[in-house]
């Protein structure tokens, strides 16, 4: 159902680390951007099933991509994946319209469980 | 590349972990002193701990004084961190505290002190700390020491640049509640510790295999 993902994320290393927690038998096609302006352009080329998406990035943050995302493409589903755990920040990126919010680091487990509650959605709006 | 130098990959794993730690040190102050912390990209390098000083002094020459909170921390990652801010900043975070205008505030240096010592004392060991506990370490703490709007020459322990050690620098920017208070972070560690560093990073890393 998941079969491309965009990840949205300054750090090549934490790419890696969510790529990796991501099962190789989903056989998902990953694209990457490093930051939340070449998210947003990666989004419109590539229109991937979900988008993961860090909050502190340079040249454009995730809240500001996130929300374009939504305005080019309502049902798109972004997670945000971020090490900024404070409350306001959570609760921004949710009002903004982010489908779940994940703390670093990704756990295998916890991507599992987020990517379910993602095909479950598209499930019912496919 | 000698052992107690770090490689640009172990420097952009360090500069995770330590994205990580400090987003959990914002989320603690948040959450005991209620207030906001916009938190920047973190600029990490290593460099010899004797380049320290001039390193400061270039940095800090256009804010002339400098507050500096220091804290000991041993474990297998052992050494001293330094959370330094530029002069004015003691003086915006009591402010801030107060929730009223730096320039109205009645502060006294005890008070400035105190608040400095407190968010030292959170940002540095809830930073610390999680870098230990993601390399599964395990660290304790001095009490925090703290120098108030001191000219960076006379603050800076002399012993701490010991050419034995290496710095880890984390350049960050705090702007606390839409002010911007300037803070920087730096890790200053024995060449033994880094060498268990390297070690570490890489049984991270592991994990994400």
């Amino acid at each position: 159902m998941i079969h491309k993902i965009l990840i949205v994320d300054d750090s090549p290393v934490s790419r890696k680390m969510l790529k990796s927690c991501i099962p190789k038998d989903r056989e998902c096609q990953f694209v990457e951007a490093g930051d939340g302006l070449a998210g947003i352009e990666s989004y419109k080329k590539h229109r991937p099933d979900v988008t993961f998406m860090d909050l502190t990035m340079p040249v454009m943050d995730g809240i500001t991509a996130l929300t374009e995302i939504l305005k080019y493409d309502k049902p798109a589903i972004v997670i945000v994946l971020t090490a900024d755990i404070q409350i306001k920040s959570i609760n921004r990126a949710l009002d903004a319209g982010a489908f779940l919010v994940v703390k670093k680091p990704p756990t295998r487990e916890r991507i599992q469980d987020v990517l379910s509650q993602a095909e479950a959605v598209l499930r019912k709006t496919s | 590349m000698n052992d107690t130098q770090i490689s640009e990959d172990e420097q952009d794993i360090l500069q995770e972990i330590m994205n990580i730690a400090f987003g959990q040190a914002a989320a603690e102050l948040a959450e005991i002193i209620n207030i906001f912390v916009v938190l920047s990209v973190p600029y990490i390098r290593m460099i010899e701990a004797v380049d320290l000083p001039g390193y400061i002094q270039t940095e800090f020459s256009e804010f002339g004084n400098i507050s500096i909170v220091e804290q000991n921390f041993w474990g297998d990652f052992k050494g001293t961190a330094l959370l330094i801010f530029p002069a004015g900043s003691g003086r915006e975070l009591v402010s801030l505290l107060d929730d009223s205008p730096a320039a109205e505030f009645q502060y006294s240096d005890i008070l400035e002190k105190e608040t400095l010592m407190e968010v030292g004392n959170i940002l540095i060991g809830a930073c610390v700390g999680k870098v230990a506990e993601l390399l599964k370490d395990v660290v304790t703490y001095s009490p925090p020491k703290v120098i108030v709007e001191d000219h960076p020459d006379i603050t800076m322990s002399k012993t701490l640049f010991d050419p034995a050690n290496s710095a880890i620098i984390l350049k960050t920017v705090f702007c606390f509640n839409e002010r911007n208070v300037h803070g920087f972070l730096f890790l200053i560690t024995s060449h033994k510790s880094v060498v268990w560093l390297k070690t570490a990073l890489a049984d991270f890393m592991k994990q994400y295999e």
